[in-house]
């Protein structure tokens, strides 16, 4: 761990700090709907061991319960996790020679919320230490909260009120982190496009609504860049 | 296994590890194919633009939807344009969880 690694660490994780309190109540959550599903203390710990994906477990929590085909299990994963591959991609270049097994590992520790408040600051450094102290930091430190709370609702599951409407706060950090990025006409377009087709599409199955309104806002925001750069060219 | 049944035993470890599979195959899968893999630049420039878009398709339907159906009228979505406005003017991280949390508990007195 050189100097540019832990500064780059230092930064990561005071810009994830505040939206990681949204992570908390998300996690109780998780953890008392694995517990009332009918899975056991082992299990649940397990399954947020091997899959540490909020809203893949959630999802996928309604199927298990009811003894879904495995397929019907995976596939319905996998759509709720689509929006990893555009990650994914838009993040490659910061990793360019990185050691695999801490490409591996980034993997397995890609949330949301380290994406949101680090894609691009990654995207821009030229230090390659700084981006892996950047990522790593926050993502570790993501992975110990969720594990820690998540564990807290497993075991606390019979006690938690039901009816505070915890969860809530888990929208309301996402919506925290639309404000910087609603500073750009563009972004505001993509993000008003995504969720209003997102809400109309709500009825196709397996959640594809979603990805189709994803796929829609990105391409009414990118169409809007391009309008606009046209337009100053002119 | 059965339908209707709660998955039990090794069936249920298996799927764990297929939705893990599903998981972790998409999360890691540009980050570890690496500079072998190139996208686009358009594809690259329009990709910015998912997080925005995933955002909203994340939030809008617990703000605009009542039981399934759309109901622009709820305390949900005045909670949230409520923190979106606190958190554009303050800089204080708490205050946006403060005030949405706050709207969304008096509405239930």
């Amino acid at each position: 761990m050189n100097d540019a690694f832990r500064r780059g660490a230092r930064e990561g994780f005071r810009a994830f700090l505040p939206l990681s309190v949204g992570l908390v109540p998300w996690a109780l959550v998780t953890g008392v709907a694995m517990r009332s599903t009918g899975l056991s203390v082992l299990e649940s710990v397990g399954m947020n061991l091997i899959v540490f994906a909020g809203t893949a477990q959630l999802g996928t929590l309604p199927l298990i319960g009811a003894g879904a085909p495995l397929w019907l299990i995976m596939v319905t994963a996998l759509v709720l996790n689509l929006r990893f591959v555009i990650f994914s991609a838009a993040l490659a270049p910061a990793f360019e020679r990185v050691p695999l097994f801490q490409r591996l590992l980034s993997g397995y520790l890609l949330v949301d919320g380290v994406f949101a408040i680090g894609a691009e600051r990654m995207l821009a450094s030229q230090d390659r230490d700084w981006r892996m102290g950047f990522f790593l930091a926050p993502s570790v430190y993501a992975w110990v909260l969720w594990q820690v709370f998540v564990l807290c609702g497993v075991l606390g599951a019979d006690a938690l009120p039901k009816d505070w409407s915890l969860e809530f706060m888990a929208t309301i950090a996402l919506i925290t982190l639309l404000v910087p990025i609603a500073r750009a006409r563009p972004m505001v377009l993509a993000a008003l496009v995504g969720g209003v087709a997102t809400v109309l599409l709500r009825d196709m199955p397996l959640k594809l609504g979603m990805i189709a309104g994803i796929v829609l806002g990105i391409v009414a925001g990118f169409a809007a860049e391009r309008w606009q750069a046209r337009r100053e060219a002119a | 296994m059965s339908e209707g049944q709660l998955l039990s035993g090794g069936w249920l470890w298996l799927a764990f590890g297929l939705i893990a599979l599903a998981t972790h195959v998409p999360r890691g899968s540009f980050i570890v194919a690496g500079s072998r893999v190139r996208l686009p630049e358009a594809v690259q420039r329009a990709l910015r633009y998912a997080p925005a878009a995933a955002l909203a398709s994340l939030v809008a339907p617990d703000m605009l939807l009542v039981g399934g159906a759309f109901d622009p009228f709820n305390l949900k979505l005045l909670a949230g344009l409520a923190a979106f406005a606190v958190a554009f003017r303050f800089r204080n991280p708490w205050l946006p969880f403060l005030v949405g949390m706050a709207i969304v508990w008096l509405g239930r007195l």
